[in-house]
């Protein structure tokens, strides 16, 4: 039976339904009767790559493709056309320059999400942030200063939201997940 | 008793014959939510629904009133990383940084608990457990600010929360990062409260209060003199008295 639980702790496939079509794909590559020939299939460029749990790594990464970090990484991690996401269980120690970075978990260093960055509730970061666009989830953590590169600063839904949370005394954790809010 | 548990931090504080400080907060008849499983950032699980409810701010609106026209300035909010407080003075022209300290606090203790345990266990020299001691110490990693790098600060109720030698040290490094002419928004229980409250800004006029887990338990209420006494290099302080006991002060460096 299908477990949701299951579905989310596949940090990839969670935010990029690229890569869980990747997945699927390879799958079945493995269990069909023409492996050899399936193995010449070429994976899609926009399949993120990722540093599972348990991966522990210091140095520098530069790419161009989408990276997912569930690991430790220290040193230096510019992907500067490309989404970064921080899983929960993710620790970096790293000054960080991306496109977009999704932080779930733990990064100490500063951060620099040229489009957007997103701290959901897990994610702990000390070190500053400098971006066009910020959401920022309650219960996240984050210790340092916020730059707004451009003239439009922080989404301005977000002020509608907390008044209206506050009329409704809904909880009030950004929708962050769905998407609504970074996009 | 271990450190944290005379402090009424520790995990069962109470269940002891020992005084528990924080009883008297956790035996008021609010619902509680279960601990945030944020504070380590590990796991996939949601921050907890949070109660909350909306109180006009004179003090707020004093503040602003203070701050208006200052252009680009600096302001230093000390209290959690709430996207409503970052937006709407990000929206003003401000640079906000934001650092929570008595989340930072509470970690501290933890730390201190464990390096504790393991120089009695070990034949290394125990660390100064004395107020003191252990203020200087957490503002040696803590609220790391160059001199006069702020205009404003939103220290909100924490001083409620601190110990009174941190509370006096932080309030002494607040006053150094402030420039001349800046100012600080505090707040102060009249009586111990019932529970823990976290704020946020919601517009100009008025406060999100947000009932949270309890991270820390009061340790003081603080008298109208003990209160001009902390802030006494500072030039003005004005207060504003609210019906939900808390009181609302500005100061001007």
């Amino acid at each position: 039976m299908w477990k949701k639980e299951d579905a989310k702790s596949q940090g990839v496939a969670e935010n990029s339904p690229d890569a869980a079509g990747i997945s699927t794909a390879i799958a079945r590559q493995g269990s069909g009767a023409n492996r050899e020939s399936n193995l010449s299939v070429p994976v899609s460029p926009r399949a993120a790559a990722s540093i599972s749990q348990g991966i522990r790594i210091k140095g520098e990464v530069t790419g161009t493709e989408d990276l997912f970090i569930d690991g430790h990484f220290e040193g230096k991690l510019s992907l500067p056309n490309s989404s970064l996401t921080v899983g929960p269980n993710g620790e970096i120690k790293a000054d960080i320059t991306a496109r977009e970075v999704i932080v779930r978990g733990r990064v100490d260093g500063k951060i620099v999400g040229r489009e957007k960055i997103q701290l959901w509730s897990t994610g702990n970061v000390a070190g500053d942030l400098q971006t066009e666009r910020l959401t920022i989830e309650d219960g996240a953590v984050l210790r340092g200063r916020v730059e707004i590169e451009t003239g439009k600063p922080l989404e301005k839904h977000t002020e509608a939201r907390g008044a209206a949370a506050g009329a409704s005394s809904k909880p009030s954790s950004l929708p962050v997940g769905s998407g609504s809010a970074a996009d | 008793m271990s450190f944290l548990n005379k402090l009424g931090i520790g995990v069962g504080a109470g269940a002891g014959g020992g005084r528990d400080i924080s009883r008297g907060i956790a035996a008021s008849n609010r619902p509680r939510t279960p601990a945030p499983a944020s504070t380590a950032a590990i796991g996939a699980t949601r921050a907890p629904e949070l109660r909350e409810s909306t109180r006009g701010s004179n003090g707020l609106k004093e503040f602003l009133w203070n701050l208006d026209g200052l252009g680009r300035g600096t302001l230093l909010d000390l209290g959690p990383a709430w996207q409503t407080t970052l937006s709407f003075f990000i929206e003003r022209g401000f640079r906000v940084s934001s650092e929570d300290i008595l989340r930072e606090w509470k970690e501290f203790l933890v730390e201190e608990e464990a390096k504790l345990r393991a120089a009695t266990g070990s034949s290394s020299e125990a660390p100064d457990v004395s107020p003191i001691g252990r203020a200087s110490r957490f503002l040696e990693t803590n609220l790391r600010y160059p001199a006069s790098s702020f205009d404003a600060i939103l220290l909100w109720d924490l001083l409620d929360y601190l110990e009174p030698v941190v509370g006096r040290q932080v309030v002494s490094c607040l006053t150094e990062m402030l420039r001349p002419g800046g100012i600080v928004f505090a707040m102060f229980h009249s009586k111990k409260p019932e529970g823990f409250q976290r704020y946020r800004v919601v517009d100009s006029n008025s406060l999100q209060v947000i009932s949270t887990p309890a991270l820390c338990p009061a340790q003081r209420v603080y008298q109208n003199r003990e209160i001009q006494d902390l802030f006494s290099r500072y030039r003005t302080m004005k207060s504003f008295v609210g019906r939900d006991q808390l009181r609302e002060a500005l100061f001007i460096k």
